[in-house]
């Protein structure tokens, strides 16, 4: 079981989430990383291959947080998606791996001739 | 006067709880010390409920004291117990009238959950608690036919219902609002999860210490559900010793570790067979299943039942082991196990470290 979070801070100006778990190590993670991260069906698809890119989320930002069960927590984003649950594991998987999963995302990004600006 | 409150204190730490394993004074149940001259009286309050017990606990700190403190006069002691509400998460909503929800679960079905948890429900109802019985198994309910219930709740005053009673528990299933025997749910998922949420907070749950929830077997939509919206205290695993068993009880197991469940500990039922004409006892499923995965995965050996054709006609018949034989050994095993579970919930209810966290917003 992965650490339990004791504290948990939005920075609305900067975008940040700065989360701190009980095992003593906390994460800073901007707001667009987490959303195009999100573990959602919408998101993620039902299989390998199926994941839909997320685009144009830069400056997305975060109207809620809300528990689920005792293991993770709803996001709820203002552009309306609601429908990821970051566990516990996965936030700190996002965490230790966020340099490498950035940049990958990055490059899906360019590859798909596609941009982290809102489109409108 | 030859001797203080913090003798008297002293010596109750010396004393240990044989039931929590910790001594009474760190356990915070020593409440209410009063000298006068020579004499002692004070009140132990148990965080678990041990009516059967009490008159022994009784006896054992008096003997103890006065050991300790050779000069008292008279030491009166009072023992009652007092359950604690679990602390639950923010955003969960708490369940009214209701102090700790404790799901009884297994991989596999038949092996004897339901069974299990009624007579576990009876136990703590037989120490003293205030127990509820909440039955989860929409496709398969049987606690009412185990409890001896029929008819429908009552209505009462705008959405709610009055749970049915009998050997002092209150209970709901669904088998009370469906219209017989054998009509079936046939139901996809949404709908049962729905049913379960409504079964849960829209019955009239009248100040229950425990709220025992059975389970269907499995680790699907209702667990999951029950997992992330019930503010559950803990679960209760149940198990046979035989090897297939096991095998499922280990994924029941890691998927409330998954979800942030805590194991209260694993209950081995149908551990020997004991036949009913010549009471010879035989491992018919294996022996030291439960006790091995216990090991395992680091969860508490809650206890063993033996297969015994008593328990199975007396659960079908609608008068459960613990109600219809109360003296019998089997019923003292079920006490054993139910005052366990007791025991560890009140330390999980004194454990917060896991309520979710205040999210701070900031304009930085």
């Amino acid at each position: 079981m992965s650490g339990y979070p004791t504290e948990i801070k939005l920075h609305q100006q900067s975008r940040l989430l700065e989360i701190a778990f009980d095992d003593g190590i906390c994460y800073k993670m901007p707001y667009e990383y987490l959303r195009v991260h999100s573990p959602s069906a919408e998101v993620r698809g039902h299989g390998t291959g199926q994941e839909k890119l997320q685009t144009g989320k830069k400056n997305v930002g975060i109207v809620e947080i809300l528990p689920v069960g005792n293991y993770a927590m709803k996001i709820v984003f203002d552009d309306g998606h609601d429908s990821g649950l970051y566990t516990w594991e996965y936030l700190h998987e996002l965490g230790e791996h966020q340099a490498e999963l950035w940049q990958d995302y990055l490059e899906l990004l360019t590859a798909a001739g596609q941009s982290r600006e809102p489109s409108h | 006067m030859s001797f203080s409150e913090a003798d008297v204190q002293g010596a109750l730490k010396n004393l240990t709880d044989p039931n929590t394993g910790k001594d009474f004074v760190s356990g915070k149940s020593v409440k209410n010390i009063k000298i006068n001259g020579n004499d002692l009286s004070l009140d132990i309050m148990l965080g678990y409920p041990a009516r059967s017990v009490w008159d022994e606990i009784r006896a054992m700190i008096e003997a103890h004291l006065k050991a300790a403190l050779p000069d008292s006069g008279s030491i009166g002691v009072n023992v009652t117990s007092k359950v604690v509400p679990h602390a639950v998460q923010r955003g969960v909503k708490l369940v009214d009238g209701v102090k700790n929800i404790i799901a009884v679960a297994s991989g596999k079905g038949g092996v004897g959950k339901s069974t299990t948890a009624v007579n576990i429900a009876l136990a703590l109802a037989a120490e003293g608690a205030r127990v509820g019985m909440l039955d989860a198994d929409i496709y398969g309910p049987s606690q009412p036919a185990m409890l001896g219930i029929t008819g429908q709740p009552e209505m009462l005053d705008g959405n709610f219902m009055a749970p049915l009673t009998n050997h002092g528990l209150q209970a709901m299933s669904i088998g009370f609002l469906i219209a017989s025997d054998d009509t079936p749910m046939i139901w996809r998922g949404p709908m049962v999860t729905q049913a379960l949420d409504q079964l849960l907070r829209q019955t009239r749950w009248d100040n229950l210490d425990y709220l025992i929830v059975d389970l269907p077997p499995g680790t699907g939509d209702i667990q999951l559900s029950l997992a992330q919206q019930v503010p559950v205290t803990g679960a209760v695993i149940v198990t046979t010793p035989q090897d297939i068993a096991l095998m499922d009880a280990r994924k029941g197991l890691k998927m409330f570790e998954k979800v942030g469940v805590k194991i209260v500990g694993i209950v081995e039922n149908m551990s020997t067979h004991i036949c009913s004409k010549c009471g010879h006892e035989e491992h018919i499923f294996g022996a030291g299943g439960g006790e091995k995965m216990c090991a395992e995965y680091h969860a508490e050996f809650l206890g063993s039942l033996p297969l015994d054709i008593r328990i199975r006609e007396q659960t079908d018949s609608g008068k459960p082991t613990v109600v219809a034989d109360p003296d019998g050994n089997i019923a003292k095993n079920y006490r054993q196990i139910a005052r366990r579970i007791a025991v560890k919930v009140a330390e999980m209810a004194q454990n917060h470290s896991t309520v979710f966290p205040k999210v701070v917003v900031q304009n930085t």
